[in-house]
């Protein structure tokens, strides 16, 4: 009998959890400093703002001015909050999908493919909205969300769907073909 | 300590996958198709016109037809988020019971109370779908009342019977 008919756990790579303990940590990090810097980085993201005033499109009325860094600095906000959100829940699933890769997939290359598949995409896809949030203040709201959607979030977010689809469809594979036997 | 930690059956691992991948393909699909979503949603709004209370005054109308294309989206958001979560939920609640809970029915009971529970995302796509073709009262009500609840309810069981199972396990 194979290992992978055993109905016990193999563990990833370690590279593999180091990355996803990484994540997590990362993610804590970032809510903590949310919290503890909040201050700091709206200023910092406001003066970012204030530096380039065509690219937000102020106009030198204070009026209309603080609506527009207003809504940037909800955005700039909410992008820290989805980093620590998504890297919080990345590094989770990397293990738990990368345990199961690691358990079920009998081909080597298939079972390297995917676990690298669901590691790099895991861990690439929040740090997009880091990217986002820091792109921002020179960019403006939709640039920077272009710069991150083509840059990481579309690449990132695609390996991790596409590897997970293929993963569900080879754990399915596997009960159909254990039933058969 | 060293040794083989025992993995739960691969039909509950398999739901724990699928709910992740949904959830990862919805939250995609919110952010890429959103104009396309709304879309649809308004146009399965206008085709139930009596289920959303339409009155004829188009600022009426616009208003009902934003609050429901809102909730609709909001299911939609639910999903990604609880497709997520819970799958995680699921994956990790079901390696523990493999790994701690000595009786066979016992953990077989659990596995499907906690595969029950993992479906429960599933009841933010019925709350979406039905505001748009019920209505906004009648669509939460039913999703809530004949998905949500079921679900969660075995969901909450599922865990606290691994609570108890691990209690059990020290005494």
């Amino acid at each position: 009998m194979m290992e992978a008919d055993s109905p016990t756990w193999r563990v990833p790579p370690r590279w593999v959890l180091l990355v996803a303990v990484l994540m997590i940590v990362l993610a804590e990090v970032g809510g903590g400093a949310m919290a503890r810097f909040k201050v700091e980085l709206t200023r910092w993201a406001r003066d970012g703002m204030l530096a380039r005033p065509s690219v937000h499109g102020l106009v030198g009325v204070r009026d209309v001015d603080e609506r527009i860094l207003d809504e940037a600095l909800v955005k700039f906000d909410a992008g820290l909050r989805l980093f620590h959100m998504h890297a919080e829940g990345m590094g989770l699933v990397i293990i738990a999908t990368s345990m199961v890769a690691a358990t079920v997939i009998r081909r080597a290359a298939a079972r390297r493919t995917i676990i690298a598949l669901l590691t790099t995409g895991g861990a690439g896809y929040p740090v997009g909205y880091l990217a986002w949030s820091a792109l921002i203040p020179s960019y403006g709201l939709e640039r920077s969300k272009t710069i991150a959607e083509w840059l990481v979030w579309v690449p990132f977010g695609t390996a991790t769907i596409v590897a997970l689809w293929c993963l569900a469809g080879l754990v399915a594979w596997t009960m159909i073909s254990r039933n058969r036997a | 300590m060293s040794g083989t930690v025992r993995r739960p059956p691969l039909g509950v691992v398999l739901v724990a996958l699928v709910m992740l991948a949904l959830g990862e393909t919805a939250g995609a699909a919110m952010s890429r198709l959103k104009p396309e979503i709304q879309r649809y949603a308004a146009a399965r709004i206008a085709a139930n016109p009596g289920a959303h209370g339409f009155s004829g005054s188009a600022e009426y109308d616009d208003e009902v037809r934003d609050r429901a294309i809102f909730t609709a989206e909001a299911g939609l958001s639910f999903f990604h988020l609880h497709g997520e979560g819970v799958g995680l939920v699921l994956f990790f609640a079901s390696a523990l019971v493999a790994a701690v809970v000595p009786g066979r029915r016992a953990r077989a009971v659990l596995y499907v109370l906690l595969t029950l529970g993992g479906l429960f995302p599933l009841g933010y796509l019925v709350y979406g779908a039905a505001v748009l073709e019920m209505g906004r009262d009648a669509g939460i009500e039913l999703a809530e009342r004949r998905v949500l609840t079921p679900l969660g309810v075995s969901a909450i069981a599922g865990l606290v019977g691994v609570w108890l199972a691990l209690v059990r396990r020290r005494a």
